[in-house]
């Protein structure tokens, strides 16, 4: 494998273990604010890791540059659900 | 290098497995929704994933729309009365 | 490769798991969430059946449209009829899995026995594969569609347009707060809307022009742009009108209007019917499918004639 592959490799690998760390927050914290903050960080940051190692892998911009674009957006659409599930999850009572 | 994209897309629907026992469990509605939030980013993911993995350039698009589509849903759940669902 | 094998089982085995658990619960709420993961799984499982059009429709409308739809309508019943949390339905109910698996059993056993059938070396398929190179399209999906079965995608405009004609005739007029769920001043929202719903006009016109080549086409685009608008309609930017002015009437017709001009236009210049004269008539078409689809869905899901912009 070139250094190119042993690059996007390393990457994918760290984000595969960022949505793990996700999975785990969600199954195992106790209140739903901690797993909300769990989980959205961990997801967006292995969403990025993965999204960077396959920018690395494709090595053409015009993919590297939607790449970026879905992460900033999922980045968005997750910083804006985590805020209205936390706000409902407040109605609630909890 | 296919072979290792392949068990990554693996590794990410497991965890997507995993979380379906948050949306079992609960107990807020707020816990159902957040394990689907994790559904969608996991997705995303393994879209873009396999994106590379199969050659299959719109499966981006896809998840573009996807992520598109996580913050529409969201809004639709927060309208929701406060309280629906068991404790 | 075994990878590929374990993924196909793990989603083939997750969506019968997701399809059996969203028929049985009692609780809606979970049941609606059980169904938007359950889209999730199927665009993946369209994406390794080598169908990303498929998987686009599945992830505009089956995922998120529906998904925001049921919620919506589970919201109002809520609202006519308010429930305490104790009433929470627990359990799952009895009948649902027999009867799912008995209408299971019936398709498998259609399913099954068309796989065993030796496919004729003539079919419909291969016939429209060749033909595709005169058609100057380079997406067969498209081809077919707009092309070689376009009576069935004119039929299915008319039925859409019924559909929204049916829904105006029985829905009661809508109280203005009644479609919103966010209240104008929750922060975040604004932000977002204002990156999503440029982006998904932009999105939907990509769709549409790529889809002459690649995965696309009207009904997606159509879907995404539906998707912006619910997402206006959810926030109270669109509110519930009264009554269509005459650019949404337009709109809303578009798409059959311009299949049925050009279409019955032809034989004045001594084509059959429904030949299509060449790709810009396809581009035409598709363009008013597009506009009419996202309209109706949005007007659909709004429950009401008209749009308005905000009144507050």
């Amino acid at each position: 494998m070139s250094m190119q592959e042993w690059v996007a490799l390393a990457l994918l690998i760290a984000g595969c273990f960022f949505y793990l760390a996700g999975t785990i927050g969600l199954l195992r914290f106790g209140d739903v604010h901690s797993r909300l903050h769990a989980l959205t960080k961990a997801d967006n940051l292995g969403l990025m890791l993965v999204c960077a190692g396959l920018a690395v892998l494709a090595a053409d911009w015009r993919t590297s540059a939607l790449l970026v674009l879905i992460w900033l957006l999922g980045l968005l659409a997750a910083t804006v659900s985590a805020h209205l599930i936390a706000r409902h999850a407040r109605r609630d009572g909890k | 290098m296919s072979q290792i994209l392949g068990l990554a897309v693996l590794f990410l629907l497991l965890n997507l497995v995993a979380g379906l026992w948050r949306v079992a469990r609960g107990p807020t509605a707020a816990d159902r929704m957040l394990a689907a939030l994790l559904f969608g980013s996991t997705t995303v993911a393994v879209l873009l994933i396999m994106a590379e993995w199969m050659t299959m350039p719109a499966l981006r698009s896809v998840a573009l729309l996807f992520v598109m589509l996580a913050g529409i849903v969201t809004i639709a759940f927060f309208g929701l009365p406060a309280g629906d669902d068991e404790r | 490769m075994l990878s590929s094998h374990l993924i196909d089982l793990v989603l083939a085995l997750g969506m019968v798991v997701l399809a059996l658990q969203v028929v049985s619960e009692r609780a809606v709420l979970r049941s609606i969430i059980l169904f938007v993961v359950f889209g999730l799984v199927m665009a993946l499982a369209w994406t390794r059946l080598k169908a990303p059009d498929l998987a686009l429709a599945e992830a505009a409308i089956g995922a998120g449209v529906t998904g925001a739809l049921m919620m919506m309508a589970w919201r109002r019943l809520l609202i006519i009829n308010p429930r305490e949390p104790a009433d929470t339905p627990r359990g799952r109910s009895r009948v649902a899995i027999p009867v799912a698996l008995l209408a299971a059993a019936l398709v498998a056993t259609i399913g099954l026995s068309a796989l065993f059938i030796d496919p004729p070396t003539d079919t419909a398929g291969r016939i429209a594969l060749d033909e595709m190179v005169d058609t100057g399209l380079g997406n067969p999906v498209t081809g077919v569609l707009l092309l070689f079965r376009n009576l069935d995608t004119l039929l299915e405009m008319a039925v859409l347009l019924i559909a929204l004609l049916g829904a105006r005739a029985i829905s009661k007029p809508a109280h203005p707060n009644e479609a919103a769920v966010v209240e104008t001043g929750t922060p975040l929202v604004g932000a977002l809307l204002a990156i999503l719903v440029p982006l998904s006009i932009l999105i939907s016109t990509h769709l549409l022009l790529a889809g002459t080549n690649e995965p696309g086409g009207a009904f997606q685009a159509g879907a995404v742009l539906a998707a912006g608008g619910v997402a206006l309609v959810l926030t109270a930017r669109l509110q519930p009108g009264d009554r269509p002015g005459v650019i949404a009437q337009v709109a809303v017709t578009a798409g059959l209007v311009a299949f049925i001009g050009i279409g019955v236009g032809v034989m004045a210049f001594g084509e059959t019917l429904l030949v299509l004269p060449d790709t810009w008539a396809v581009y035409v078409i598709e363009t008013a499918m597009m506009v009419s689809i996202g309209l109706t869905l949005v007007l659909l899901f709004a429950g009401a004639p008209a749009l308005v912009g905000r009144r507050t």
